[in-house]
């Protein structure tokens, strides 16, 4: 039996089963949840980089892929986010506290805290692509000293399409730490104090300082678009911006072929690359 | 023929008339836009391929107004596309091909040799040619002389080999639904797994699909990579079709297709 | 010495494995298509050293359709159970040099990172017998990516047709041994003289797609393409497989099944952006990921030659058509400006 045990053990396929905590509806169309390893011993050897993702399974439906939203440093729990808009999504919106899905991961490169140590940093991102940049946020918060001057521009739709909308709030008040909030023209409520503006614009008119800083910029493909000239203008070079790629995946281990665009896997060579290595890339993702 | 069928290239791309003449080349089918190209085009015993399935392609109809190449058992497709609003039959140039055969199972029982409802038919055809090969060993009524319980034997053993590929549904002209409800998954009604639930599920569904729509060019069995005769299964369908209402897709013009159509004549003997 | 071995005893000793009750595989006629499959008697196999069917061999460690765990849906609860493996060896005999050599292609990916343990487990329990071949078709061009008639990568034995009914033994690797129980012995193939000329320089065509990813090349060699799984599902070295979840509200299992860049929603996004939308591009990454992707990553092509792409391609398309244009293109950018070696 112990040779098929060691076999069982190494069926990479196999998701670990997490329970669900907590269920938070962030927006109309997104929720987070957050879960913990069922297996204590896993749950203890586990660790993961800021910027990973998993695939997480609803079993019946499938997996589905999630950066997970969660600080590194917290070990009682992972966290992810997800807007109900497929088959895996839509049953994952019916799971409550005490269900059971799967996880498999930590997944992907992560991003590079640590080279970012030292530098001043500047987060981007628009709707959805705010969990990604959550897990960065709270992991240099946790580690304030070894990073500069934190700014975040966010911004959605309308004022109900802001995830971590209660969050936004507490960093705002850290120390060095720069919160832009934005929705999009005709987004706003009366009682809206924050900047009306597509992300490009807001960037500008916010005039971030961009000595020594990198950049993390996460959102749909047309807002990157219009947002790297302004980055390229405040002085940025192409290897200080970083983005992290949305692909359709199943393996997550670069093995099924279907995250490969160009020279890389974006499961196992990316999520997260540099501007500068995007261009190499060419544009089939 | 091949020289009347490149002549008659050239002229209709310098007139101006197509942006595109699909026909079949020498390895393949060749989409020939330039009259230069002309030379391009051939006809001979090798021209298999059912090329009206090329109309529903968007990367194809980007090209421009279209002339294409059919022999008299492809363009019962084009009856059928345009009765189902898919082809805008005034805007192709069709350029028929009589036929003589090309060898194949399917040209034996062939009685469209020569195009019918071309704007230029090349060649002539007085009677049908003499068959050049054996009927196919599982014909359609040596399958259905058997027990349901051999017919079913049969399948499961037919379809044990196929991997789902889909060749079956990318090379027929009537599947052309922009998204196939084997590659839905909400509701996921067919198994992709290439099981016997999964194959079953599968074929069985392209040819109820089909039915009534299928114009037997049998380009299926040809495409299939593992040898499964598919074919009879949409013959099946389009026996009982004929003899149930008296319908053979695309073989008439003006005839209305069994499932856009209600008449009072319709037979109701089998309903309880 | 001569260890040449009749048909009738290759026959007796496949009669001998499967009575053995390991799975042995060949070349079965059926209809009119060579294919392989696993044997129920030895007299099905075929040794036909002049074709190649029209399948491959890595459905014996890559299989099309796989369960990789079980589920059972209670409530709250799941359970999760796993797919005993396996323990059966697998032989596969007269297989061709160009499928085996495709073995050690896929390792690769398969082992990249970490191990996918169902390839592993079925590759470590397969033996692969080639049959050297004795002919080729236009459709062939293994020489031109580096194999050739008699290629021994992959193979743990190969035989030789000597065409009075014997066929020369050669055992390559331990395991070859074991089954044969020969050791290895030089056997003089002549099949060099049957070697396809090459068609076109790899280098080379990896180098221009290096350059080009946007050329008008791509739509006009591949407009024909219809979009099917033909030429990867019967291709030796194409592997993309798609993990989904099958069964019902009791439970079911998750499975490994095969898929191909070729379809068009392999990379349609949740968001709904499909990056390769039309059939071009679709096809470019075929090429792309086989003669310059998976070479720069892996250090090998993903391609052996052996031709089953147009062979089965409904439209008569395949890889090397295109990879011919493409040769032809970069020969005569070359010619303009000559690279510097």
């Amino acid at each position: 039996m112990a040779r098929q045990d060691d076999w069982m053990k190494k069926n990479l396929y196999k998701p670990d089963l997490m329970e669900v905590l907590e269920v938070q509806r962030q927006t109309p169309d997104v929720k987070s949840v957050r879960v913990r390893f069922r297996d204590g011993d896993r749950a203890r050897d586990f660790s993961f980089n800021v910027g990973q993702f998993g695939q997480f399974s609803v079993f019946g439906s499938g997996e589905a892929t999630f950066n997970i939203c969660s600080s590194s440093n917290w070990k009682d729990y992972i966290e992810f986010c997800f807007r109900r808009t497929g088959r895996v999504t839509e049953t994952l919106w019916q799971i409550g506290k005490g269900d059971t899905i799967g996880f498999r991961g930590p997944y992907g490169n992560g991003y590079p805290m640590e080279a970012w140590e030292g530098r001043n940093l500047i987060f981007i991102g628009g709707g959805i692509a705010m969990p990604p940049i959550r897990c960065a946020v709270w992991y240099a918060l946790e580690n304030r000293a070894k990073y500069g001057d934190i700014t975040i521009v966010y911004g959605a739709r309308t004022v109900a399409d802001l995830t971590y909308a209660t969050e936004l709030d507490e960093w705002s008040w850290q120390e060095r730490v720069r919160v832009v909030r934005c929705v999009d023209p005709g987004g706003e409520t009366p009682e809206w104090k924050g900047e009306v503006g597509l992300i490009p614009t807001v960037l500008e008119r916010a005039q971030v300082p961009a000595q020594n800083a990198i950049a993390l910029v996460i959102g749909p493909p047309i807002m990157i678009k219009f947002t790297l000239p302004v980055l390229d203008r405040m002085g940025l070079k192409e290897e200080d911006i970083y983005t992290s790629l949305e692909n359709r995946m199943k393996c997550g281990v670069g093995k099924c072929g279907r995250c490969n665009a160009g020279p890389v896997y974006v499961c196992k060579d990316g999520p997260v690359f540099t501007m500068k290595q995007l261009r190499s890339i060419p544009n089939d993702f | 023929m091949t020289e009347r069928l490149r002549q008659t290239a050239r002229r209709l791309l310098e007139e101006g008339n197509v942006q595109v003449v699909i026909g079949y080349g020498a390895s393949g089918p060749v989409f020939i836009t330039r009259p230069e190209d002309a030379d391009k085009l051939e006809w001979n015993d090798r021209c298999f391929a059912n090329l009206t399935v090329y109309l529903t392609r968007k990367e194809v109809k980007a090209l421009g107004k279209a002339a294409l190449v059919v022999k008299g058992c492809d363009e019962r497709a084009l009856v059928v596309l345009e009765k189902e609003s898919q082809i805008d039959r005034a805007a192709l140039y069709v350029i028929g091909m009589a036929c003589d055969g090309l060898g194949a199972a399917k040209c034996v029982e062939c009685q469209t040799h020569v195009p019918r409802f071309a704007d230029e038919v090349i060649g002539t055809q007085a009677e049908p040619p003499a068959p050049r090969c054996a009927p196919e060993p599982n014909g359609l009524d040596r399958l259905m002389a058997k027990s349901p319980a051999e017919r079913w034997a049969f399948w499961t053993a037919e379809f044990a080999r196929c991997v789902k590929c889909y060749a079956c549904r990318q090379v027929c002209p009537l599947c052309y639904c922009e998204r196939c409800i084997a590659d839905k998954n909400r509701p996921d009604a067919i198994d992709t797994s290439a099981t016997p639930k999964g194959n079953f599920a599968w074929h069985i569904t392209r040819a109820f699909h089909l039915a009534a729509r299928c114009i037997g060019c049998g380009e299926c069995t040809r495409a299939c990579p593992a040898g499964i005769p598919l074919g009879l299964l949409n013959q099946a369908l389009a026996q009982a079709t004929e003899e149930n209402f008296g319908y053979r897709p695309g073989m008439d013009r003006e005839a209305e297709p069994v499932f856009g159509a209600w008449s009072p004549a319709d037979k109701e003997d089998f309903i309880g | 010495m001569s260890t040449a071995i009749s048909v009738a005893a290759l026959g007796e000793l496949i009669a001998g494995w499967i009575g053995q009750g390991k799975l042995v595989a060949a070349p079965v006629q059926v209809g009119d298509r060579l294919l392989y499959q696993a044997l129920s008697s030895a007299a099905a196999a075929v040794f036909d050293a002049r074709r190649r069917p029209a399948n491959s061999i890595k459905e014996f460690l890559f299989p099309r359709h796989e369960q990789i765990f079980r589920y059972r849906l209670e409530g709250k609860e799941i359970a999760l159970s796993d797919v005993v493996p396996e323990e059966r060896e697998q032989i596969v005999i007269a297989a061709k040099p160009c499928d085996a050599a495709a073995l050690p292609i896929l390792d690769r990916v398969f082992n990249w990172d970490c191990e996918d343990s169902f390839y592993t487990a079925r590759r470590a329990r397969t033996t692969v017998v080639t049959l050297a071949c004795a002919a080729h078709d236009d459709a062939c061009f293994c020489t031109s990516v580096g194999s050739g008639p008699a290629d021994e990568s992959g193979s743990d034995a190969m035989l030789f047709d000597r065409g009075d009914g014997q066929f020369e033994v050669k055992a390559i690797t331990e395991k070859g041994r074991a089954l044969f129980g020969v050791s290895s012995a030089e056997a003089d193939d002549g099949t060099l003289k049957r070697a396809p000329q090459t068609k076109f320089d790899p280098a080379r065509v990896a180098r221009y797609l290096e350059a080009n990813f946007e050329s008008p090349l791509w739509k006009d060699l591949t407009l024909a393409c219809l979009g099917c799984g033909a030429c990867a599902y019967t291709c030796p070295t194409c592997h993309c497989f798609d993990i989904v979840d099958e069964g019902n509200a009791a439970g079911g299992a998750r499975v490994k099944n095969w898929d191909s860049c070729q379809f068009p929603f392999f990379t349609l996004h949740a968001s709904g952006h499909n990056p390769r939308s039309a059939q071009p591009q679709r096809q470019r990454q075929r090429l792309f990921h086989k003669f310059s992707i998976y070479p720069a990553k892996f250090g090998s092509t993903l391609c052996t030659g052996c031709g089953n792409c147009e062979r089965n391609c409904p439209v008569g398309l395949g890889v090397l058509k295109v990879l011919q244009a493409i040769d032809g293109e970069a020969r005569r950018l070359d010619e303009k400006e000559p690279v510097q070696a």
